[in-house]
């Protein structure tokens, strides 16, 4: 080996690239989509309490001003909310009945972290193939993590 | 034909440790700079014993022989 760094994530994306990273970490944790329509009647009720939080280092492009773009994944009993706040970072409000505000935000935080960790793969993938990296292999071990064995020919 | 090989690990938070191979002195770090690149910023580093040979590159040696 000739060197090993750690890298931390800076999530800068369009709406589309961002909300694919969601569906597929929330796909991942057993959550399922709420279409819009069961999302504004699950608003209209009263929840008994929800956390907001938000990703760090994250950025969401958009030039769809005033566009209502929100993603709303549901589990046990659990709705989580991902948006663009007005800072144009990426947020979440989790929402529940019956749980704690710890729970809820350790719930936030696993998601958010898992969105972020599809995000940071999908593109990885994405500039690697435009660049001529070949994935030799690939697995997700029992802590979650993604393992990718690459090899670029001069 | 020679090929470079990078052991990328995504933890689940989204960190990317990565491990470059192959690679002689400083050229790694142009490597590393490629990925720092897509993913977002170097928050630390650490350098292998194959980091300090010498830099890839051909050297030519000119010997005169005696007549």
């Amino acid at each position: 080996m000739s060197c090993v760094c750690i890298l931390t994530p800076v999530v800068i994306a369009a709406w589309p690239a961002f909300s694919a990273a969601v569906v597929a970490a929330a796909s991942s944790l057993g959550y399922e989509l709420v279409s819009d329509k069961a999302r504004k009647a699950e608003e209209a009720v009263d929840i008994e309490k929800s956390v907001r939080l938000d990703l760090a280092q994250s950025e969401l492009v958009t030039d769809q001003l005033g566009r209502d773009q929100r993603l709303s994944v549901t589990r046990d009993g659990v709705t989580i909310t991902f948006s663009r706040d007005e800072r144009g970072r990426a947020a979440l409000c989790v929402a529940g009945t019956g749980q704690d505000e710890a729970t809820l935000r350790a719930l936030g935080e696993e998601l958010g972290h898992r969105v972020v960790q599809q995000y940071v793969y999908q593109k990885l993938m994405e500039e690697m193939r435009s660049r001529q990296f070949v994935v030799v292999d690939e697995e997700v071990d029992e802590n979650h993590a993604i393992r990718l064995k690459v090899r670029h020919w001069n | 034909m020679q090929y470079r090989e990078f052991d990328i690990t995504i933890a689940p938070d989204g960190t990317v440790e990565l491990h470059v191979k192959g690679y002689k002195g400083k050229s790694c770090l142009e490597a590393m700079k490629v990925f720092a690149q897509i993913v977002g910023e170097v928050k630390s580093r650490r350098e292998t014993s194959e980091f300090y040979e010498p830099d890839e590159q051909v050297q030519y040696r000119i010997e005169q022989k005696g007549t």
